[in-house]
């Protein structure tokens, strides 16, 4: 059980040394030692991600703990890198709370405009899941944490402004996720596909070609069918799963599978 | 009329929360007692039908946020459980090293914050200094310091950092002859023992019969731990004492989280070694994509309704800092549970104050409510 000091005894044992002259004593240590070296960061004006303080702030007894380090993976303001997003729309289906809207930037032909995430950072809870879901790793948390605004508006990062925290260079989270090792693919249930060319038109990454298939012989008094003998044909390794070809379908002929 | 109703709280320093404790008074006597709680009502049990397996975790850290990994873990589990999935070994050992830490943290913070309601500044600094040391950990590996979001169904996000079992060892070593200071700061201090001394008390049979758990049930003598009774995690695994005090009272809850912490730091240097030798994957493999992140949500509820998904209920049950949590998740088919319910221990020890405030007197009231450990965030969620 936890050892149980008794005052009385302590007051007997070390008489007034105990009790006066080594609180005294102590008292007088730390307020030299804090002349010498205050412990106080004055905040704004000085950061703990400063490189001076970078595991130089102690505790009170002089150990250094390492404490005081704003470490790289912190989930702070989000870096966008525009020029690398591939319009996958996969950080905003994984938000949970709805906050990431996919915005028209320049920079896109005008059949497929290039949408870029943005963030309203009043509705982010800085879970990461929209980082860990970007198959590109454009889309980063950078550990800048200061975010005070006096307008509500200023709470929205157009992809603009998280392109400029790109190109601060805040450290970034290094720990990115790789991708699972037999991940579900897209399959065809090719006697549904009527061939209208939505899903290779969509895809982010092009990796859907139409391709020619050869017609199917109708059977005796049977007439031959009207559609496009065109079908998909999905390239996996530059697949990144995001799902547009599935949500755009629409004969719901896509769906997640495992090749078999 | 010399009796009357008074509110303490919902703001009142003594509450730690939103929440309302109303006193029948007869001049300082204390004649009954009604708490009234919902103030922090988010309806989580109700979001969480919303959202995928995954993203609920992020809720979770919200559901208490002194003990925020430990409800991930154990949300995480029944999740598990639910969808017939198995985490890997590695993850399971991180887990129960996080649960730990953070059962470090919530206690300390509980020491800083009870003793200052007893009006003693020095120990709160004490303790927000130490706690602070446990935050950088956590922030070291998960990235978030109060709301981690660290753990996944299957597992967790990430493997720990090169180093960090070498300063989480730095942090135990700093850590443990600083129980000798809070002891003495308190347990040595003539004042705190006549003002937390017989105060508060409720005995092993009310406790259990009230449904009160924790470190108030184990102060009462009750050896009841479900680390121990009832290993989940790993925690068959490594040796412990079940720590358990007599008085039933203030004093007796303080003694068993301080060996509760001495007994924290023994489990962690036994999880650190073995961390240390053995590497392994973190996340299971196979984990389908409709977990939420890190995969893209398909968006077709209807599709997946169609295949046929296993469906199962999960549940789990842990020692969370403040008592036994328990977490019920049902998978009727499809990307969101089709319910969510959770048992706060918080919300028993806070109903049964009736019990152990009645024939007090009115400034006992911050001791022994202290002594709780109130987290309203999950009295609510």
């Amino acid at each position: 059980m936890a050892a149980e000091v008794d005052t009385k005894k302590r007051a007997q044992g070390e008489g007034d040394q105990g009790l006066i002259v080594k609180p005294m004593y102590t008292a007088a240590r730390q307020f030299m030692k804090s002349l010498v070296r205050p412990s106080t960061i004055v905040y704004p004006f000085e950061r703990l991600e400063d490189p001076k303080f970078r595991g130089e702030v102690r505790v009170a007894s002089g150990k250094p703990i390492g404490v005081g380090e704003v470490w790289d993976n912190y989930r702070g303001v989000h870096a966008l890198n525009i020029n690398t997003c591939i319009s996958c729309n996969l950080c905003a289906f994984s938000c949970p709370d709805l906050c990431i809207d996919m915005v028209t930037v320049p920079g896109g032909d005008p059949k497929h405009p290039k949408k870029c995430p943005e963030i309203d950072y009043g509705k982010c809870s800085y879970c990461g899941f929209c980082s860990d879901a970007c198959p590109e790793g454009c889309l980063t948390m950078t550990t800048r944490y200061e975010l005070s605004v006096t307008k509500r508006s200023d709470m929205v990062y157009s992809p603009q402004k998280m392109f400029d925290q790109f190109q601060r260079k805040l450290p970034m989270n290094p720990i990115r996720l790789a991708r699972p090792a037999n991940e579900d693919a897209i399959l065809l249930d090719a006697p549904l596909c009527i061939g209208c060319n939505a899903c290779s038109r969509d895809c982010p990454t092009n990796c859907i070609t139409m391709l020619d298939i050869p017609k199917g012989t109708p059977k005796p008094g049977e007439k031959p069918a009207k559609r496009i003998w065109k079908e998909p044909v999905i390239n996996d390794s530059d697949c990144v799963r995001c799902g547009t070809c599935i949500s755009v379908c629409p004969k719901e002929c896509l769906f997640w599978g495992t090749h078999t | 009329m010399s009796e009357m109703w008074i509110n303490m709280g919902p703001q009142h320093p003594m509450t730690h929360g939103l929440w309302n404790l109303r006193v029948r008074i007869d001049g300082e006597r204390i004649l009954d007692v009604d708490p009234e709680m919902g103030y922090l009502h988010r309806g989580i049990e109700k979001i969480s039908e919303d959202r995928h397996y995954n993203e609920v975790i992020t809720l979770m850290d919200r559901t208490c946020y002194v003990a925020g990994i430990a409800w991930e873990h154990l949300y995480v589990q029944a999740a598990e459980k639910a969808l017939g999935i198995a985490p890997t070994e590695r993850s399971d050992w991180i887990r129960m090293m996080s649960e730990e830490f953070q059962r470090l943290a919530s206690h300390i913070m509980w020491y800083a914050a009870f003793v200052q309601d007893l009006g003693l500044m020095s120990p709160f600094l004490y303790g927000m200094r130490d706690r602070d040391l446990i935050l950088d950990l956590f922030q070291s590996y998960t990235g978030g310091r109060l709301t981690y979001e660290y753990m996944r169904v299957g597992g967790v996000r990430n493997d720990v950092p090169e180093g960090f079992t070498h300063r989480a060892r730095e942090v135990l070593d700093w850590l443990e002859p600083r129980f000798v200071e809070y002891d003495r700061l308190c347990m040595g201090s003539d004042i705190f023992r006549r003002r937390c001394d017989d105060l508060g008390v409720l005995k092993a049979n009310d406790c259990v019969r009230l449904g009160v758990t924790g470190p108030m049930l184990r102060s009462a003598g009750s050896k009841r731990d479900l680390r121990k009774d009832r290993p989940y995690s790993r925690y068959s695994q490594v040796e412990f004492d079940v720590a358990t005090a007599d008085s039933a009272d203030v004093t007796g809850r303080y003694l068993v989280r301080m060996e509760e912490m001495r007994q924290s730091v023994r489990i962690l240097r036994q999880v650190l070694d073995w961390l240390d030798s053995h590497p392994g994957p973190v996340l299971a493999d196979h984990l389908p994509r409709w977990l939420g992140a890190p995969y893209a949500p398909i968006g077709r509820e209807a599709y997946l309704l169609k295949r046929n998904y296993p469906k199962g209920v999960g549940l789990s049950a842990i020692e969370e800092p403040h008592g036994e949590a328990c977490a019920y998740v049902v998978n009727e088919g499809g990307e969101h549970p089709y319910r969510v319910k959770f048992r706060s221990p918080v919300f028993a020890n806070l109903s049964a104050a009736h019990h152990y405030l009645v024939g007090y007197h009115v400034a006992d009231i911050p001791p022994i409510m202290g002594s709780v450990d109130v987290c309203v965030g999950e009295v609510d969620r």
